[in-house]
């Protein structure tokens, strides 16, 4: 069991390399570099750039500089400076020098690691999830338990409806009705301090997770209806309610466990519409910003703690799997 | 069920939880209260909310100013956004009123020479940052010395070029092994000392008052570029300590500008008090807010909820504005600091051929063909002015009664036909583009100028939608400068040189890049760069400006204009052109907050 | 195989109609047109399909036509906007920011949204089909290395890649190419085989151990013919369910993409073949939601409605091909 985590865990090592490389690939042949700002602003000159670049080691071979990116490199005055493997995500070029892992992970002063913007992003995708979940699963499980009757159409009818229309035009609806109209929340916090600013990007966020989760439980649920465990428990005599509570959900709830993991890793990854909208200091918007504005050490950095993330929730499908129905054995 | 229960639970602890935090509620009591009712004395037990105390509201500006800038730092900055927070927390040596006119700032004088290469500021006394330290001339010789050196390398470092020695420090190769910084500083033309030319002895010399630049050549213009943001006096030690990030905290930015920088909430919100130490004009008397929400929809929505006191109005909200009578009264429009162009590339090759722009009647055709007045209706939704000369109205060198080219589409067609082309369809064979960074809004705008060709004039123009970036970069090389593109230019300070020497002199890069070249335009400007004589000056730079329009470089244009949504309790607004953010930021102090009106 | 009723015993009613078998694709379209919802499903993207394809005929104006002095109008059943702009009956959906008609344009978007539905799906199903195939029956080491190479796919976040490659490509050649919808397909297609990939890869996998498929070994059948003959029939039910709800997925994506400005580029030619998308609808209408909010909602409602009518005959495809089979969809 534990080689096997191992072996999947170091499995990263070579996905991280291809990510970065194909990262790297597609971002040097895009036109436009760092210093290509937008064009209504007044651009660095050449002699500027020149020692700009050389700082940044930006005139060195492509090569060197991908190596110097994933290992590490000699600098200008001869030091070795540790690239990836030291937690080195390089230093941003739209930020003058701030490291990446600085602009992702370090809180602003005095305050606690989930205030950095990874904090940020990763404390809404938790909450989404949990909208998700809790609202989620109730209503698969209702939809399976009144199999084709109006609840269960009504259901599968808001469920789909959650993940047909793109989530950044209910955000605006949301915005306009909740906020302008009935008041109940404002339209620009003030601080992300108090609990009420979460709801509504949260629920903008986790509900084509929510859709997704109310189906998959109707359809776990329907699955075990009809499995012959239940049959011996009900002609046990057990009340209905213990049947259900019991039986039912526990072993319905094992397909929609595992995919809890990428369930999340996709939330943290997919937020970043909503946190233009809502003008949330999260990660996703940085990385989408970095592209446009080219900023390597930025896209690079971003990609790849992405890319971890994912690969990482990909492992504990698995790894609950096994955990939650102890039948199934993993075949290594 | 019992999962549904805990569900419902939950929803209505949310709800509860929503209601709560959205009104202010407040808790009613228990009063205990004797009341005589029919004779005889009862005791009466009472439920009575009390009112809210009328709190004192604190005096707050709240304004949204849009993304959230990339630094915020004096010698690395370079966009109005990051200028924004700059210039309230900073003075320069010198500052502009708000008839943009330079004014002593940090500086109560300066005097130049007799022929201008050399400029000598007089600091006013007991000058402090906004902790009480002391404020000197060194803190500035600092300034100009780290905008120039290379290593900081910020897209302004060449506006003190005219420095001595600064553009060969620049270009200096720092990692070369005879590199020394030491040497550098004493070559360069800046200079603190005393006021009897003793060197002044560290940060905390309080007779240190004198700021001398000298010049590789005359610059009678320098004192406005004196006072930008290029020479606020960061101070070094915050600089060295707080590394990388000393910027973002409000630990490190300590100024002497009229507000202090308190809370930093990067992506979220900066606040601002008013400094006490501030040497201006006055000191402000309302605390200063910046949000940064990047939609202005939502941005729109909080305004009308009074969540936001000034916010930019957009034209897509310019119906729902005229249709509120207050929010008209709330909307106030003035002339701005650009000039948006449709720019010719002349000097390019294009499909193997060169530019049809070389031919000056094809110029004069497309100029006549624009029609200014339309595009600011259609485009705009009457959000900026049309054009057709260089220098914006309220600038110095402004001549609004030199227009060559306005709008004229039988001039226009006479004058295709009169040129090397005989007419459309020899242009159409070409196969023009019009280049431009793919945005929602300049696709709308672009979208409209080929109409706008094809309608009066009959060319066929295709549009060239590139990446916003991709764009800088085509723009930067000659070779592959668009032949058609919308370009402008907006003021970094308000004098001629700026306009004309700064952009369309042909050994600028803004003119090499285009390939435009006039010889007498450059022998006008570059005498009036140095001369001294104001009225002389501005003479020539008016003769210069005549012959850059009849030369029809590109097609004018149009001037943006500065348009706020401003709430009816702020009050003492003095609007200037240069306003970046809010109306009135150049001089902040003038306004004041009426705290009665807010509801 | 139909029996003549005549023939039969004439003393029991319908005893032919009760004998009438029918073949299992028969029976699977019976349970799918009793889905109720499944047909309305498919009406509606036949209708979609309808519109994108005769788009030009049906538009009542040219989608780019550019009226000056008309921007913002309101609906026609708006008679009046509280900012004092009246309605013009000929447009049915008011305008746009440059005075062009918003319902032209959202039929025009129809052809590019159903384009970027049906195409790549149809690429993603060779490649995907392909590879899940020889991956499962030849098993091995083409199926290590063909797994391998689908995990270091599913390792990069969807969305992100796609931002990537639009941002790097679009201006080469390969960018430029039909507007850029080419690169769109190719990006799209790249990123999602993985999916059906392994689904078929998996059903081939318990297909492998079946009897049917050892006899057909036992005689001799070759290992390409196993594949078309044996396999493909039995793994069809799977993929049609799966790329039921693939399209609307893709569709989405390019309201996404198209929304952050990197769809289909905008043609000056009022005769080019793809005008708009519903994405670059949206980009347009989320800034004008104030002035003209018919910009935005339109394409929501379209873009709803399709998605919404794929999924639901993905679920009756789904029920009525394999009653037994819960996929997790």
């Amino acid at each position: 069991m534990t080689t096997y985590i191992i072996r999947r865990i170091l499995w990263l090592i070579p996905v991280i390399l291809v990510v970065g490389f194909v990262t790297f690939v597609l971002m040097r042949n895009t036109p436009g570099g760092p210093w290509d700002l937008d064009a209504e602003r007044r651009q660095v000159d050449e002699s500027t750039r020149k020692s700009l670049e050389s700082f940044y080691g930006l005139d060195k071979p492509l090569w060197r500089q991908f190596t110097a990116y994933m290992i590490g490199d000699f600098n200008n005055k001869g030091d070795f400076v540790c690239g990836l493997p030291c937690g080195n995500f390089g230093p941003s070029y739209r930020q003058r020098g701030v490291p990446v892992q600085a602009i992702l992970f370090r809180p602003p002063e005095d305050k606690p690691w989930y205030y950095s913007r990874f904090g940020y992003s990763l404390r809404l995708g938790i909450l989404a999830l949990g909208i998700a979940i809790f609202v989620g699963i109730p209503i698969g499980t209702i939809a399976a338990l009144k199999q084709n009757t109006w609840i269960d159409y009504l259901s599968l009818f808001v469920a789909t409806a959650g993940i047909s229309v793109p989530n950044f035009v209910i955000a605006i609806f949301l915005i306009i009705i909740f906020a302008s109209g009935l008041k109940w929340v404002s339209v620009v916090p003030r601080s992300w301090d108090t609990l009420d600013v979460w709801v509504l990007p949260a629920i903008v966020l986790g509900f084509g997770t929510l859709a997704f989760t109310a189906r998959l439980m109707r359809t776990s649920m329907l699955d075990v209806l009809r499995m012959d465990y239940i049959r011996t428990a009900r002609a046990k005599g057990l009340s209905e309610r213990v049947v259900v509570v019991v039986h039912m959900i526990k072993n319905a709830l094992i397909p929609v466990i595992t995919i809890l993991g990428p369930a999340l890793a996709g939330l943290v990854t997919g937020s970043f519409i909503i946190e233009t909208m809502f003008a949330f200091p999260g990660m996703g918007r940085a990385y989408v910003q970095a592209i446009s504005q080219r900023d390597y050490s930025m896209i690079m950095g971003t990609t790849i703690i992405y890319a971890i993330l994912v690969a990482l929730a990909n492992l504990s499908v698995d790894f609950i799997y096994v955990l939650v129905d102890p039948r199934i054995r993993l075949e290594e | 069920m019992r999962k549904l229960f805990v569900v419902l639970g939950l929803l209505v602890v949310a709800s509860m939880v929503l209601a709560a935090c959205g009104a202010s509620a407040a808790t009613p009591q228990t009063i205990v209260q004797t009341v005589i009712v029919e004779g005889t004395p009862q005791v009466q037990i009472v439920e009575v909310t009390p009112e809210p105390a009328a709190e004192a509201k604190p005096a707050v500006l709240r304004v949204n100013v849009g993304t959230y800038p990339d630094v915020i730092d004096p010698q690395k900055s370079s966009y109005v956004i990051e200028i924004a927070t700059l210039k309230q927390i900073y003075q320069g040596l010198t500052e502009l009123n708000a008839k943009l006119e330079t004014v002593p700032g940090a500086a109560e004088s300066w005097k130049f020479n007799d022929d201008a290469t050399q400029l000598v500021f007089t600091l006013k006394k007991g000058l402090k940052y906004s902790d009480g330290s002391v404020l000197n001339a060194k803190r500035f010789e600092f300034a100009f010395l780290r905008n120039i050196d290379p290593t900081t390398g910020g897209e302004y470092a060449s506006i003190t070029d005219e420095i001595l020695n600064a553009p060969e420090w620049r270009a200096a190769d720092t990692s070369a092994a005879d590199y020394s910084r030491e040497e550098w500083v004493k070559k360069v033309g800046v200079k603190a000392s005393h006021a009897d030319g003793t060197d002044c002895v560290d940060y905390e010399d309080v007779a240190c008052d004198t700021l001398t630049l000298t010049f590789s050549k005359p610059a009678p213009y320098f004192a406005t570029i004196a006072g930008l943001w290029v020479g606020y006096p960061a101070k070094e030690e915050n600089i060295e300590e707080g590394g990388d990030l000393w910027w973002n905290s409000s630990k490190y930015q300590i100024g002497n500008g009229a507000f202090i920088l308190k809370t930093v909430e990067p992506f979220v919100r900066q606040y601002f008090v008013p400094n006490p130490n501030f040497a201006g004009p006055g000191i402000p008397t309302y605390d200063l807010e910046y949000s940064y929400i990047t939609d202005s929809a939502v941005a729109f929505e909080a305004y009308k909820n009074n969540e936001f006191d000034v916010i930019a109005s957009v034209a897509e909200d310019l119906d729902a504005i005229n249709a509120d009578p207050d929010l008209t009264a709330q909307h106030i429009q003035y002339a701005g600091s650009c000039t948006i162009v449709i720019k010719f590339g002349i000097g390019g090759e294009y499909n193997g051929q060169p530019s049809p722009f070389q031919d000056k009647k094809v110029r004069e055709a497309f100029a006549y063909a624009f029609d200014a007045e339309s595009w600011v209706v259609d485009v705009d939704g009457s959000l900026s002015l049309p054009t057709w000369t260089w220098i914006p109205p309220g600038y110095p060198g402004y001549d609004g009664d030199y227009t060559p080219y306005k709008f004229d589409p039988e001039k226009a067609k006479a004058a295709l036909a009169a040129s090397s082309y005989g007419g459309p369809e020899g242009i159409n064979a070409l196969g023009l583009k019009l280049t431009f960074g793919d945005t929602p809004r300049n696709r709308t705008r672009s979208e409209w100028l080929v109409a706008n060709y094809k309608k009066n004039l009959g060319v066929d123009i295709a549009l060239d939608p590139v990446d916003t970036t991709t764009f800088t970069a085509l723009t930067k090389d000659p070779k592959t400068f668009p032949v058609l593109a919308r370009q402008g230019w907006c003021a970094d300070y308000p004098d001629p040189q700026n306009w004309l020497s700064v952009y369309w002199k042909s050994d600028t890069t803004f003119a090499q890049r285009m390939g435009y070249k006039n010889e007498e335009f450059d022998r006008l400007v570059a005498e009036a760069d140095v001369t001294v004589d104001p009225a002389k000056r501005m003479e020539l730079y008016k003769q210069a400006q005549r012959i850059l329009l009849d030369d029809a470089p590109s097609a004018f244009g149009y001037n943006t204009i500065n348009h706020y949504l401003v709430k009816p309790w702020v009050k003492g607004i003095q609007t200037t052109p240069q306003d970046a953010v809010f109306p009135g930021d150049m001089v902040p102090w003038t306004i004041t907050i009426d705290t009665s009106m807010i509801p | 195989m139909t029996q003549p009723t005549e023939s039969l015993n004439p003393n029991i009613p319908n005893f032919g109609e009760a004998l009438k078998t029918k073949t299992p694709n028969q029976e699977a379209i019976d349970r799918l047109v009793r889905n109720k919802a499944s047909v309305a499903g498919l009406v509606i993207i036949l209708f979609f399909m309808f519109v994108a394809i005769f788009a030009r005929a049906l538009s009542p104006h040219d989608p780019l036509e550019i009226t000056s002095g008309q921007k913002f109008l309101p609906p026609a059943w708006v008679k009046e906007t509280a900012g004092g702009k009246a309605s013009d009956p000929n447009y049915l959906l008011g305008t746009d920011t440059l005075g062009r008609d918003v319902l032209s344009r959202v039929i025009f978007g129809a052809r590019v949204s159903m384009v970027v539905g049906f195409v790549p799906t149809f690429i993603i199903v060779l490649i995907g089909t392909v590879i899940g195939m020889v991956a499962g029956y030849v098993g091995g080491q083409w199926d290590n290395l063909l797994m391998r190479l689908t995990d270091v796919i599913y390792a990069f976040p969807d969305l992100l890649f796609f931002i990537i490659i639009m941002v790097s490509l679009r201006d080469s050649w390969l960018g430029q190419f039909m507007n850029g919808l080419f690169l769109l397909f190719v990006s799209l297609a790249i990123v999602n085989w993985v999916g059906i990939a392994r689904l078929v890869r998996g059903q081939v996998l318990s297909l492998k151990q079946k009897e049917f498929i050892e006899a057909a070994r036992a005689i001799g059948v070759k290992t390409p013919r196993i594949m078309t003959h044996h396999l493909l029939p039995n793994t069809l039910g799977v993929i049609i369910v799966y790329v039921a709800f693939r399209i609307p997925g893709l569709i989405i994506t390019e309201a996404i993409l198209g929304y952050l400005g990197l769809g289909l580029r905008p043609p000056a030619d009022s005769n080019a073949m793809f005008i708009t998308s519903w994405g670059g609808l949206l980009l347009e209408g989320q800034s004008a939601i104030n002035a003209q909010p018919w910009i935005l909602l339109a394409p929501a409602i379209c873009i709803a409605l399709v998605v919404l009518a794929f999924t639901f005959l993905g679920d009756g495809l789904r029920d009525a091909l394999d009653p037994r089979m819960r996929g997790t969809q």
